[in-house]
C-alpha cells in the first residue's frame, strides 16, 4: 500500500484540530483495511511511506522524501491548508479536486457537518527498480546440461542496455576451450557396443541478444525478507567456434576450428540482492549447424582430409545453464512521476 | 577432469557461495529502513497460509531427464499434511506409465557391433532394448521445507500467489535390470565360443541377455519447486528431483575388474555405476480444508 492514498482525502482549510484529529485516525483506520484489499501487498513502499510518523499530524513532510519524490507535493493532506496548493502538481490530488467540493455542508445550525469520503484510492506501487537507460554486466559459469557424450561447460560474460525496463539488448561471449569435459558413457559405449560416437570441441561463442521481461515477482522469507525477482526471455544470433573430435580414426585425422553460425533462445530467473546486483539462472538452447567426423574411413583416400568431414550438417542443440551474478549500472537511479 | 578443470570449478563455485551468502545482509534489508508504526511488524499482514494444518492431495506427471538408454514417463500422487506454513510431511509417489527408449538406445540396437571380446555385454545388438535398465516406480517418503512465499505477475495481466519449497527424503526406486550372469553360465558359454565361435556364444548368452531382475534400489531423493496458487484450494507445482543412486543401466559388462572400472568378465552387482538420476515433475495440488486462513500481525 502507498501511503500516497492520504492525498485522495480531502481536508478543508476551515477545519480545526479536532477535524484533523478525526482524519488521521480515519487514515489510520483505513491503512489495514487497504492492505487487505491488495490481497498480500509487502511492496517495498508501504514501509518507506509509513514512515514519516509526522505525516499523519499534518506535519511538513521530511526533507529527504520530498527530494526523492521531487513532483510531488510536500503534504496535501496535512492541517487542512494544502489542498488547493496541491491540486495543480499532483495527480491523487487532481483526481479528488473535483468531488472535495461536495464532500461539506452545513447542517441546520450552520456547523460544518462531515460526510463520508468515497474517493476511489489509486495505490500505485513503484518499481524496486528502474532498469532503462542502464547497463547490466552480467559473468557466469555455463554448464551443458543436454548432451550425454561432451560436457560443452563455459566461462560466459554479457553485458547488455536496458532501453526499456523490460526490453534490453546486448551481447555475450563464452569461452569453452580447456573447460570442456568427455563423459565415460563415450568410452563404455565404444567398448561394450563397439559403437563410436562422434562429438565435438568448442573453443569460444559470441551472440547478439535482445532480453524481454514477461514476468516479475516477489517472494518473502519467514515474514521477515523480502525478495524480488523477475523472469525473462532472451534470444539472439552469434557465432560458435567448434571442431570434430576424432574418434573413428583418431590415428590419421585431426581438425581444426571453423566458424559456424549459432542462434539462442532460453529462459532466465533474476533475483535483486540490491538495486544493482543480482544473481540469476538462465537456460539457453544454442542452436547450430554442426559438421561432425565422417563415421566411414576411406581406405582408397584415408588421408585425405576432404574425406575426414562427413557430407552433412547436423542440427545441434547445445543446452546450457547460466548461473552467475549481474551488476547494473549505474549504481543508483530516479524514479520519475507523472505531473 | 584436469588440475585446471577442478580448479576452475572449484573458484566458480566458492564465487557463487560467496556471491550467495555475501549480500545475504543486503537482501535481508533491500534498502527498506522501517520506522514509524511499521517498524518491527511483519513483512506481511493478512497474507493467505495455504499450507498450514492443510493437507495436500496431489496428481502428477513426472519424466526423468538426461537418461542415457530410457526414459520412463511416470504418474503418481502425493500426499502431504503440514503443521506448519514451512513445513510439510508426506509421500511422494510416481509410476511408470511408458519408457521411452532414447536416441543412443535405437543407434546400438541398429549399429552395434558383437565380437568375442563383447559378447556378453552385447550378445545380440537388435535385442539391446531387453537389456538395458529402466525406473519402474518411486515411492519417497519426504519432507517439505517451505521458505519463501509470494507472488507473481505474468504479462503484468495475471497474478498468482506463489511459493518456493525444498525437500528431501529416502526413495524407494522400483528398477528392472539384466539379471546377473554368474561364472558357471560364463565358463560354459566361454566353452561353446572356444569350440565353435562367435555364433554358438552368441546363442549362448542369448537367454541371459532377455533375462531381467527386479529390484528395489533405497536412494536419498532431494530437489526443488515452485507452487502457484491459482485459488484458495488449488496449485500448480512443478518440481525438479534428484535421485543419486548406483545402477546397470546398460545392462553390459563395466566394472568389477581389481584393476578398477574395468570388465570382469560377469554381469553382477560390481556393474552397478553411480547416476546423478533426475526428473521433473508438474502436478496439480489440492488442499483440503478448501478455505486458507489469513495472517495477522503477530500469528504467523
Amino acid at each position: 500500500m502507498n501511503l500516497g492514498f492520504r492525498h485522495d482525502v480531502q481536508t478543508l482549510k476551515w477545519m480545526g484540530p479536532l477535524a484533523f484529529g478525526l482524519l488521521a485516525v480515519i487514515s489510520l483506520g483505513l491503512l489495514p483495511h487497504a492492505v487487505r484489499a491488495q490481497d498480500m501487498s509487502f511492496d517495498i513502499n508501504e514501509t518507506e511511506s509509513s514512515a514519516p510518523k509526522g505525516k499523519a499530524k499534518g506535519k511538513a513532510a521530511p526533507a529527504k522524501e520530498a527530494k526523492e519524490t521531487k513532483e510531488e507535493p510536500a503534504e496535501a493532506e496535512g492541517g487542512g491548508e494544502a489542498s488547493a496548493e496541491a491540486g495543480g502538481g499532483d495527480v491523487l490530488s487532481e483526481l479528488s479536486a473535483g468531488k472535495g467540493k461536495k464532500e461539506n455542508e452545513t447542517d441546520e445550525g450552520g456547523l460544518p457537518r462531515e460526510k463520508e469520503v468515497a474517493e476511489k484510492i489509486y495505490a500505485v506501487q513503484r518499481m524496486y527498480v528502474l532498469r532503462s537507460g542502464r547497463f547490466e554486466l552480467a559473468p557466469s559459469m555455463a554448464f551443458t546440461v543436454n548432451d550425454q557424450y561432451v560436457s560443452h561447460n563455459a566461462l560466459a560474460a554479457g553485458l547488455n542496455y536496458w532501453v526499456s525496463n523490460v526490453l534490453a539488448v546486448g551481447v555475450n561471449f563464452l569461452w569453452y576451450q580447456g573447460i570442456e569435459s568427455e563423459s565415460a558413457l563415450n568410452f563404455a559405449v565404444r567398448r561394450s557396443a563397439r559403437l563410436a560416437v562422434p562429438v565435438t570441441q568448442y573453443q569460444l561463442g559470441g551472440n547478439l541478444n535482445f532480453t524481454y521481461v514477461p514476468i516479475y515477482g516477489k517472494f518473502e522469507m519467514f515474514n521477515d525478507s523480502i525478495f524480488q525477482w523477475d523472469t525473462y526471455l532472451v534470444g539472439g544470433v552469434g557465432v560458435l567456434r567448434t571442431r570434430p573430435v576424432a574418434v573413428i580414426d583418431p590415428a590419421v585425422r585431426t581438425f581444426d576450428f571453423d566458424w559456424r553460425v549459432a542462434f539462442n533462445v532460453g529462459v532466465g530467473i533474476r533475483v535483486f540482492l540490491t538495486k544493482w546486483l543480482t544473481v540469476f539462472g538462465e537456460l539457453r538452447d544454442y542452436i547450430y549447424m554442426e559438421k561432425l567426423e565422417s563415421l566411414t574411413v576411406s581406405l582408397a583416400q584415408r588421408g585425405e582430409p576432404t574425406t575426414w568431414i562427413d557430407a552433412n550438417s547436423t542440427v545441434t542443440n547445445n543446452v546450457m545453464m547460466h548461473v552467475g551474478f549481474t551488476m547494473f549500472f549505474p549504481f543508483t537511479f530516479e524514479y520519475r512521476y507523472p505531473k | 577432469m584436469s588440475t585446471m578443470k577442478r580448479l576452475a570449478i572449484a573458484l566458480t563455485t566458492i564465487a557463487a557461495v560467496l556471491a550467495l551468502s555475501g549480500p545475504a545482509q543486503t537482501a535481508h534489508a533491500q534498502d527498506v529502513n522501517v520506522q514509524g508504526p511499521l517498524a518491527g511488524a511483519p513483512a506481511v499482514i493478512n497474507m493467505r497460509i495455504y499450507r498450514q494444518m492443510r493437507f495436500q492431495i496431489q496428481g502428477h506427471f513426472a519424466m526423468t531427464l538426461q537418461d542415457q538408454f530410457s526414459r520412463s514417463m511416470m504418474v503418481g500422487g502425493q500426499l502431504m499434511f503440514h503443521p506448519t506454513d514451512w513445513l510439510g510431511l508426506g509421500v511422494w509417489t510416481a509410476f511408470a506409465v511408458a519408457k521411452v527408449d532414447t536416441s543412443l538406445t535405437d543407434q546400438v540396437s541398429s549399429k552395434g557391433q558383437t565380437a568375442g571380446v563383447n559378447v556378453l555385454s552385447l550378445p545380440n545388438p537388435a535385442n539391446f532394448t531387453q537389456q538395458i535398465g529402466r525406473i519402474n516406480s518411486v515411492i519417497a517418503p519426504q519432507v517439505a521445507f517451505i521458505p519463501l512465499r509470494g507472488k507473481l505477475g505474468i504479462f503484468e495481466k495475471l497474478f498468482v500467489d506463489a511459493d518456493l519449497y525444498a525437500f528431501g527424503g529416502v526413495a524407494f526406486v522400483g528398477i528392472t535390470e539384466r539379471a546377473n550372469v554368474d561364472d558357471k553360465q560364463v565358463s560354459a558359454c566361454k566353452a561353446r565360443f572356444a569350440a565353435n565361435g562367435l555364433s554358438d556364444a552368441i546363442a549362448c548368452y542369448a537367454p541371459t541377455q532377455s533375462a531381467t531382475a527386479d529390484r528395489t534400489a533405497v536412494a536419498p531423493t532431494f530437489g526443488i519447486g515452485l507452487s502457484m496458487f491459482f485459488a484458495d484450494f488449488m496449485a500448480f507445482t512443478m518440481e525438479w528431483r534428484a535421485l543419486p543412486f548406483s545402477w546397470n543401466t546398460s545392462g553390459t559388462d563395466e566394472s568389477g575388474h581389481p584393476r578398477g572400472d574395468y570388465p570382469d568378465g560377469k554381469i553382477n552387482e560390481s556393474d552397478r555405476l553411480a547416476h546423478f538420476n533426475h526428473m521433473i515433475t508438474f502436478g496439480l495440488a489440492f488442499y483440503l480444508p478448501t478455505k486458507p486462513k489469513l495472517s495477522t500481525a503477530g500469528n504467523e
